[in-house]
């Protein structure tokens, strides 16, 4: 049975040529693509945040913007839904602004008018629009990055 | 400063896998070096995670700190000692020919390359939001993540109910470096890789009687676009080539118990098939399978006890991460429903689209190459060996996957082959190296024969 182990040894032999000719043009490109570092703390959630909404160092920015609101107060943050950058914007958002309680809020129309007017005002120290443009009577608006705006909410706010 | 706590955590991680794998491999005389770093550092990860959410429970900062160290340099030294007891050796197998050096040189060279680009990458979408978040959280609290997180609605995206074996190693890296840096934790993902692929060859080695066909598999491993170059893949910072690390070291001592009978395998499998549901929630699954498989081997040798206690560790690490669920109040996931037989029948419908869509799937060649064309050529040889061996790691490759197609039954997404499309290709990634020790199986099949035990023990 000589020939069954020619057999098999030019099978695989040309099974993995084709697979190492196939895998190699993606492989290659994939390893060669971007530079290693900056090797800072924050890197990952700097990056994205830079990319979606132009913050550089958004890790402390954020944060720092936030702290304002106050120690305690829920931060509602509303996105765009089937909106994969706006979703990630918002998860961001709430990644950064522990240990503050928040609640995400998909919206699926182009306005927020309804779901605005269902929030409970009490617990509620800021609004957060993530590629989200907010009504246009919302006044006190902190534009943070280019798709990012906070609206500070006051004890008299409606 | 940085640099220096992280050797520590590394250090430390080594220091208790090897202290429990030496314990495992003293009485086999030889120990493989090679064998004993990789499994340190699975099962180092594992011990590690396991503390810091033990000992989180009653204590924090840095006296959590300081007792998960000296637990694991204790690990470590019960290890050395149960080894010079047992008057074991370390045995390093030399490459014999140039074939065996040159392939050898190629494995060690992939390995130095991911773990270079792992660098070059962010943390991906997962990695950040379900992985890392958890880490930050809880080097923030002390070392513990806070009990409030499992609760949190506006931070149910990031999957609190999550198995925490990746994230509280990231934390144990955050804990020794003094901050949570995203740029050098991303040194565990490629360290996974760098145990998977010498385990791959040593499997292969010893099932196969010849090196070179163990070290030509490990070699074409990284040549699988998903492992570098797809989402998933480990420079992206997600856990399924970790927990496919864990699947194919489960496997393969689970087989080598299988064909030597020799204590250690199956405590070595008993350990790394204990982690699998401790890596990802869908460790669950391939648990499940791998205790399906290993009870039907050890059917038909008659060592049902001896396997069932050692499913042991794997069943009270499930039961008790529920039940912390359950206390935690853990916000229940939303990605699927409930099982039942009504919601089944109702969506038996969507079967076909399942069925096209993992199809075109596994031939995606920007994902796979031809990969899976491969496994499926292993696969026949093994139908055609008609052995109980191959026909377990035939099971081991295909069951996880047709489960895991038959849970989008369940999806509770809009779009059910959208929720398909984004995780099968990662869900694919868990038995991948097991597909590789298949096909490696199946080359090496016509001259295979059961090896010895000192075969076993030296390859």
């Amino acid at each position: 049975m000589r020939w069954l182990s020619y057999v098999h040894i030019a099978l695989w032999s040309g099974l993995f040529a084709i697979f190492v000719w196939i895998s190699s043009p993606i492989v290659g490109p994939a390893v060669m693509e971007n530079r290693i570092g900056p090797a800072d703390t924050n890197r990952s959630i700097d990056a994205y945040l830079g990319a979606l909404t132009g913050i550089e160092r958004g890790s402390e920015k954020l944060p720092d913007a936030f702290r304002h609101l106050g120690k305690s107060g829920r931060l509602v943050i509303f996105t765009r839904d089937e909106n994969a950058q706006s979703e990630f914007l918002g998860m961001m958002i709430s990644y950064v602004s522990w240990p503050r309680d928040v609640q995400l809020i998909k919206v699926k129309g182009p306005t927020v008018e309804k779901e605005l007017a269902d929030i409970q005002p009490g617990s509620v120290v800021g609004v957060v629009f993530c590629s989200i443009n907010p009504p246009t009577w919302l006044s006190n608006r902190v534009r943070l990055g280019s798709s990012i705006v906070l609206v500070p909410v006051t004890q008299d706010a409606p | 400063m940085i640099v220096i706590g992280l050797i520590g955590a590394l250090f430390t991680i080594f220091i208790a896998g090897f202290g429990v794998t030496m314990s495992i491999f003293a009485r086999a005389r030889r120990v493989n070096v090679i064998e004993c770093a990789c499994l340190a550092w699975l099962l180092g990860c594992g011990i590690v995670s396991l503390l810091l959410w033990i000992c989180g429970s009653f204590c924090s900062g840095f006296i959590l700190q300081i007792l998960v160290a000296l637990t694991c340099i204790a690990l470590g030294i019960c290890g050395w000692r149960m080894k010079r007891s047992a008057n074991a050796v370390f045995a390093f197998s030399k490459p014999t020919s140039a074939v065996e050096w040159i392939l050898g040189t190629i494995v060690a060279l992939e390995i130095a390359v991911l773990l270079f680009v792992a660098f070059k990458h962010t943390l991906g979408w997962d990695g950040l939001l379900n992985w890392e978040i958890k880490a930050r959280y809880a080097f923030f609290n002390g070392g513990t993540i806070p009990s409030s997180y499992y609760s949190s609605a506006g931070r149910a995206f990031s999957h609190p109910e999550y198995p925490l074996a990746i994230p509280l190693t990231e934390l144990w890296l955050y804990l020794w470096m003094g901050e949570p840096n995203q740029f050098w934790v991303k040194i565990i993902f490629p360290l996974f890789y760098a145990a998977c692929a010498p385990l791959l060859a040593i499997f292969v080695s010893r099932f196969g009687g010849k090196c070179w066909i163990g070290l030509a598999t490990a070699a074409l491993l990284p040549f699988v676009p998903s492992v570098s170059a797809s989402p998933g893949g480990i420079v992206v910072g997600y856990v399924d080539v970790p927990l496919s690390a864990f699947y194919l070291a489960a496997l393969g001592y689970l087989l080598l118990w299988f064909k030597t009978d020799q204590r250690e395998f199956v405590i070595a499998f008993a350990a790394c098939s204990a982690l699998l549901p401790w890596v990802k929630s869908e460790g669950r699954i391939l648990w499940a399978v791998i205790v399906f498989v290993g009870f039907a081997l050890s059917i038909s040798k008659r060592r049902i006890p001896q396997f069932i206690f050692s499913i042991v560790p794997g069943f009270v690490l499930l039961v008790v991460w529920r039940i912390f669920l359950k206390l935690v109040h853990a916000w229940p996931p939303s990605d699927f429903s409930h099982l039942s037989f009504g919601l089944l029948l109702n969506n038996a419908g969507r079967l076909r689209e399942i069925a096209t869509t993992l199809l075109a799937e596994l031939s995606e060649p920007t994902h796979w190459s031809i990969f899976w064309l491969l496994v499926a050529v292993a696969v026949i040889y093994f139908l055609g060996s008609r052995k109980l061996g191959g026909i377990a790691v035939v099971g081991a490759v295909i069951v996880p996957i047709v489960l895991y197609s038959l849970t989008y039954l369940f999806s509770t997404w809009p779009s059910y082959s959208a929720h398909m499309t984004s995780s099968m290709p990662r869900l694919l990634l868990h038995v991948m190296p097991a597909g590789w020790l298949a096909i490696g199986l199946a080359l090496a099949q016509p001259r295979s024969e059961t090896p010895s035990r000192t075969d076993v023990s030296s390859a």
